[in-house]
């Protein structure tokens, strides 16, 4: 039987981010909740493996109680199992702390019922850290593919499996030994349109909720703000740089604009640059 | 007598470094500059160190000195021979608890970002990603200056500053691109010391079966001198042939804006911004783009901008060093035949 | 995934509208195992209306629907009409009297929220909601009786011995069961656009006369508010936002060529409407059709084991702005039929026909009926939408200025202002086809 894992991340969707052009503020009011897309990827690969190989997937998530809808998409999407980490003394967690009680609830859920693939997204696109997931293998001292876009083979018996990452590159085949954590790029796999089965099964699916001492305690010293050396210093809306000449080609005329403005560019000593080079 | 050592992760593969390595090997120097005057009162060393991971990479060392190392780790194995998560960030997390680095600076690309997180959590510290700007600042409270490290957040929305107060190195990986490369000295004075390596190939937890390329023109915008970019302006694919006769034409090569990517009508390699390269060459030629946040954060720091749009108030204006007001498919013909002529009268 | 399981309920209810919330709360709290499907993320998210909605309506459903903190907007204390000339304004609302009651008669809302209250109303009791799946097909025995639905989803077959259809203005699933053999024709349907534009509430306060945010104003826009073609405007205001917007009928749309956001853009630069929304921010832009067509154009509104309530089946009352009421009541009435074939046990068209009897009973037949003819009416006297407002507002505007003429000779003008525009015989006529037309002789 195979067992995966995969962990989620709810997070506003970053393609609805408006700015208060007066404070310069994020505005949250109304920007919607999504899984962040490359979970939803990841989380897709694991259930395809689940149905090929038969067994079961079981998903996890830490944060805030509104995460729970996310769970329940995951639920929906084919999970079988959710968990939910969630307490107050875990906010403010940066990936460090994060990395801790992720790799803690995954040691947990292993011992429980042995792992084979644990699965992240690439990055969440919150942060687009992308730290999280090596942080979670280094702590478990588990092999690590990053950037997967392909599962080629499972091998269960022989304890192997074998994953195509892409770097700026190339593509590698990589085979490391069960369990292996993958970081997923979005080609890993398609999200399919649920079966109604599956989207009524999710809406009635309360997941687990852990908290921090229930049912493994963890380390008060590396959760939340405490268990984070980062902090956030300074917010602020990116600084303009200061403009340069504009030439309007319907006053001017075309030609007489675009030779005005490689005029400048020869003058700056970059059109003989770039045109001597050749 | 304490040593302040500013550290920078040489990166290559199959030999070749990544040049994002000399950049931050010009980072940490400016860094280290920051916080000379302090160090020096409190009669303190400052150093610029790199340190590289690879098999018969001794000349990449060399080469690092030359862009301003003061000293190089080199840990040369068998076992380091094509990059693997496992044995790279063991070597470098027991490197660091040896030397004790303040500063760690790694690029952020594929490699760097698969390596950094492991590194960071290995050591128990703190790491921000993806860096666009970094500073040594006085921060209140704290008896040495501290590294600043400033991040697009949100989508590229909103731009945090991240502190690592208690725990060192202090980590940041910064795109390659942002910063300049910095001149190359001939004659480095700097050392290079070998470390021992201490992993085995039993330990390295993964075997790589095979390198696949991918077929067709591999492109390269991030080190190009010329880019020509088109954004939702070009309004159909036909726009398209026009920025690629102007790019040859100036021997670069074709960027786009996200929405052409997304749209399919050319590969992600081509993507400049946030979620796409950061880009610095000599000319970036911006058209039909309307210069959103995320657009310019990746093409700012070219050496000089010209950018085509029809709408006098598009944002892109704000970072071009010439805008033209026009319509790029009336203006880009006219930029053909007037190059094109001035290509004739050099010759 | 078992492949066999076999999804059932006791009823399934089509659409979280108005309509289909409505009928979900009545038969959950019954005791009927209810599906709700929507095809919407979640309920509302992509409905529209103007609008205020009557709280007769909601009231009948849920007694104490004002202890469930409705996400109302503010009450609607002053309504009627505003007529537009090209540059004048003639208001004509009413206020006190019947609209200060409280809870108030009608209440200004938007539907984004009003939806997902009201469909976690019928949750609470009992209803069990199926988001983003939409209903494309019916479960029927060879002998045509319904007996569920196919979803476009992947085993997406529920079973239910009754569906009541709430699918709002498109009609494509009353046509699936051959309750009607057309779709609704562009000269019946309007298509309403509007902008939600955010202004601080003393703003809205002070633009509108009103004392304070517990006072709110609803108006129907006549005359010149969609150049000059059929159409009417609509101006709401909410806490902090104002919907303002206007319906243009599909056939006059196409007929012209008109962009609707055209059309909007030109009514908020009106010079009597651009300074009430001067200054505010865009929030949403938004269309939805409304079916105007009325009695003639309703289906049959039941079959064996189906029912159509709401928009779906053209309950829509044009001049008064009524549709949301009648979304309602015609909802509980379908599910008032549906506990009834349940506790019989029978499913049959026979049982479903008592749906019809229910809505004979009040006041949805009775009004659609009376209105008939009157979107023949509009058709045919496009007039009362423009002229005539037009007129009013001149005329007015003549008779309140001092000219210095002799007043013989002003309402002389004013006469003339509208026989220029229509002879008399034929603005008699018009009078007699309007009344024709709303009192259904
Ligand atoms: C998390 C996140 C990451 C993102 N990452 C990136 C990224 O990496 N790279 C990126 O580019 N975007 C990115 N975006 C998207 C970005 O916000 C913008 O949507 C995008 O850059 C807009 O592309 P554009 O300028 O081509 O299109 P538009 O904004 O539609 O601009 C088109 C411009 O063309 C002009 N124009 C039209 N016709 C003509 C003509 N005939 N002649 C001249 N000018 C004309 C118009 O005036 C307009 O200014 C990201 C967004 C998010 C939320
Ligand atoms: C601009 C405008 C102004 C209006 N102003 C007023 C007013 O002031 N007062 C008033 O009383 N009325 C007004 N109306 C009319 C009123 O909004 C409608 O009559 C009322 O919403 C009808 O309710 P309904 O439940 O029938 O349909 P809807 O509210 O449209 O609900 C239908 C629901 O079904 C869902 N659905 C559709 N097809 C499927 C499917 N196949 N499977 C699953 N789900 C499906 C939809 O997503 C939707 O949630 C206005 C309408 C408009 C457009
Ligand atoms: N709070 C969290 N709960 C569960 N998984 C998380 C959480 N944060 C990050 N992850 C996982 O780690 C990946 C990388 O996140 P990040 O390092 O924040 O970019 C995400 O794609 C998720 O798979």
């Amino acid at each position: 039987m195979f067992h995966a894992l995969v962990a989620i991340k709810q997070v506003p969707d970053t393609t609805n981010i408006r700015i208060d052009p007066e404070t310069g503020n994020l505005v949250r009011e109304g920007v919607p909740a999504i899984m962040n897309p490359y979970d939803a990827h990841a989380l897709a690969e694991a259930v395809h493996w689940k149905r090929k190989l038969g067994g079961k997937v079981t998903v996890v998530s830490m944060g805030p109680p509104s995460f729970i809808v996310t769970i329940r998409e995951a639920i929906e999407l084919g999970a079988d199992r959710g968990i939910l980490i969630s307490d107050r003394k875990f906010a403010g967690a940066d990936t460090l702390a994060t990395s801790y009680v992720l790799a803690a609830v995954i040691a947990e859920v292993h011992a429980e019922d042995p792992l084979d693939l644990i699965f992240f997204g690439k990055q969440a696109i919150d942060g687009d850290t992308a730290q999280v997931g090596p942080g979670v293998a280094v702590r478990l001292d588990m092999p690590i593919v990053t950037y997967a876009v392909k599962v080629r083979d499972i091998d269960l018996q022989g304890r192997t499996v074998v994953v195509e990452r892409k770097t700026e590159r190339w593509t590698e085949v990589v085979e490391t030994p069960l369990p292996t954590l993958l970081t997923c790029e979005k080609e890993i796999a398609e999200i399919p349109f649920a079966p109604l089965p599956d989207l009524i099964r999710s809406l009635r699916y309360d997941p687990e909720i852990w908290s921090r001492e229930e049912p493994i305690e963890f380390d008060s010293g590396q959760i939340g703000v405490r268990g984070s050396p980062t902090i956030v210093y300074k917010m602020g809306t990116p600084p303009l740089p200061e403009a340069g000449e504009k030439v309007n080609a319907r006053e001017l005329g075309v030609g007489t604009a675009v030779s005005h403005a490689l005029d400048l560019a020869q003058r700056s000593g970059i059109l003989s640059a770039v045109l001597g080079g050749e | 007598m304490a040593i302040r050592r500013f550290w920078v992760f040489i990166e290559q593969e199959a030999g070749k470094v990544h040049p994002v390595s000399w950049e931050l090997l010009g980072v940490a120097r400016m860094l280290a500059n920051q916080v000379l005057p302090e160090a020096e009162a409190a009669g303190d060393q400052v150093t610029v160190e790199g340190v590289l991971l690879g098999y018969q990479v001794e000349p990449i060392a060399k080469e690092a000195l030359c862009y301003g190392a003061d000293r190089v780790y080199l840990l040369d194995d068998p076992v380091f021979e094509h990059y693997r998560n496992c044995p790279y960030y063991q070597t470098l997390a027991y490197v660091a608890r040896k030397h004790e680095p303040e500063v760690f600076l790694m690029g952020a690309t594929t490699l760097g970002r698969d390596l950094a997180g492991a590194v960071a959590t290995a050591l128990g510290t703190g790491l921000t990603a993806d860096c666009t700007q970094l500073a040594m600042g006085e921060v209140k409270g704290a008896k040495q200056r501290l590294l600043l490290a400033t991040r697009p957040a949100f989508g590229g929305n909103i731009m945090a500053t991240i502190l690592c107060r208690q725990h060192r190195p202090q980590m940041s990986s910064v795109r390659p691109r942002v910063f300049p490369m910095p001149e190359r000295i001939s004659e480095p004075t700097g050392e290079i010391l070998k470390e021992e390596v201490l992993v085995t190939e039993e330990g390295a937890k993964a075997c790589i079966l095979e390198f696949v390329h991918a077929k067709g023109e591999s492109v390269n915008i991030e080190y190009a001198d010329v880019i020509v970019a088109g954004g939702r302006g070009l309004g159909s694919p036909e726009g398209f042939k026009l920025l690629e006769e102007l790019a040859t034409e100036l021997g670069g090569v074709v960027g786009v804006s996200r929405p052409l990517v997304d749209a399919g009508w050319i590969s992600y390699a081509h993507q400049v911004g946030q979620s796409g390269r950061t880009v610095r060459p000599k000319l970036y030629i911006a058209a039909g783009i309307s210069g959103a946040l995320q657009h310019k954060v990746g093409m700012q720091n070219s050496d000089f901008i010209i950018a085509i749009n029809n709408d006098p108030d598009a944002p892109i204006f704000d970072v071009a060093d010439v805008g033209i007001v026009g319509d790029l498919y009336q203006v880009i013909p006219e930029m053909l035949k007037q190059i094109r002529a001035l290509k004739e009268t050099a010759a | 995934m078992n492949q066999h399981e076999r999804i059932e309920f006791d009823v399934v209810v089509v659409g979280a509208g108005l309509a289909g919330s409505a009928a979900a709360m009545v038969m959950a709290r019954e005791g009927l195992n209810v599906a709700l499907v929507e095809r919407g993320q979640k309920p509302g998210g992509k409905n529209y209306f103007g609008g205020a909605i009557y709280t007769h309506a909601i009231e009948e459903v849920l007694p104490d629907f004002m202890e469930r903190n409705p996400p109302f907007e503010r009450p609607v204390t002053e309504a009627g009409f505003w007529f537009l000339s090209q540059d004048g304004l003639m208001r004509a609302t009413v206020q006190g009297g019947n609209l200060d009651r409280s809870p108030a008669d009608a209440y200004t809302t938007l539907r984004a929220s009003f939806d997902l209250w009201w469909a976690e109303q019928a949750q609470k009791e009992g209803a069990f909601l199926i988001p983003k799946t939409t209903v494309v097909d019916f479960i029927r025995e060879a002998d045509g009786q319904v007996i569920g639905v196919v979803t476009d989803r992947p085993q997406g077959e529920i079973y239910a011995p009754v569906v009541i259809i709430c699918e709002g203005v498109n009609n494509l699933l009353a046509q699936k069961l051959g309750l009607i053999d057309r779709d609704l024709e562009p000269a019946h349907l309007a298509l309403a656009f509007k902008q939600v534009i955010s202004l601080s509430s003393e703003t809205i306060n002070t633009r509108f006369g009103l004392p304070d945010s517990e006072h709110g104003l609803a108006v129907s826009v006549l005359g010149d508010v969609s150049l000059g073609l059929p159409g009417m405007g609509f101006v709401y205001t909410n806490k902090t936002t104002l919907s303002v917007g206007l319906g243009v009928m599909l056939d006059t749309l196409a007929e012209y060529k008109l962009k609707p956001y055209e059309v909007l853009q030109r009514y908020l630069a009106h010079p009597a409407i651009a300074p009430l929304v001067a200054g505010g921010q865009l929030l949403e832009y938004g269309g939805h059709l409304i079916p105007e067509g009325g009695y003639r154009d309703m289906p049959r509104l039941f079959t064996g084991g189906a029912m159509v309530a709401g928009d779906a089946a053209a309950m829509v009352n044009a001049l008064h702005w009524e549709g949301t009421n009648m979304a309602i009541i015609a909802g509980k009435r379908a599910a008032e039929t549906a506990l009834e074939a349940h506790s019989r046990g029978d499913f049959s068209e026979r049982v479903m026909s008592r749906y019809e009897d229910r809505l004979k009973d009040g006041f949805i037949l009775q009004d659609l009926k009376q209105y008939r003819n009157f979107a023949r009416f509009l058709e045919t006297h496009p007039e009362f939408m423009g002229t005539y407002p037009v007129f009013l507002n001149d005329a007015l505007g003549n008779f309140f200025s001092a000219y210095g003429k002799p007043k013989r000779r002003l309402f002389r003008e004013i006469l003339g202002a509208l026989t220029n525009r229509r002879s008399l015989p034929q603005a008699a006529g018009d009078i007699i086809s309007m009344g024709r037309a709303v009192m259904g002789w």
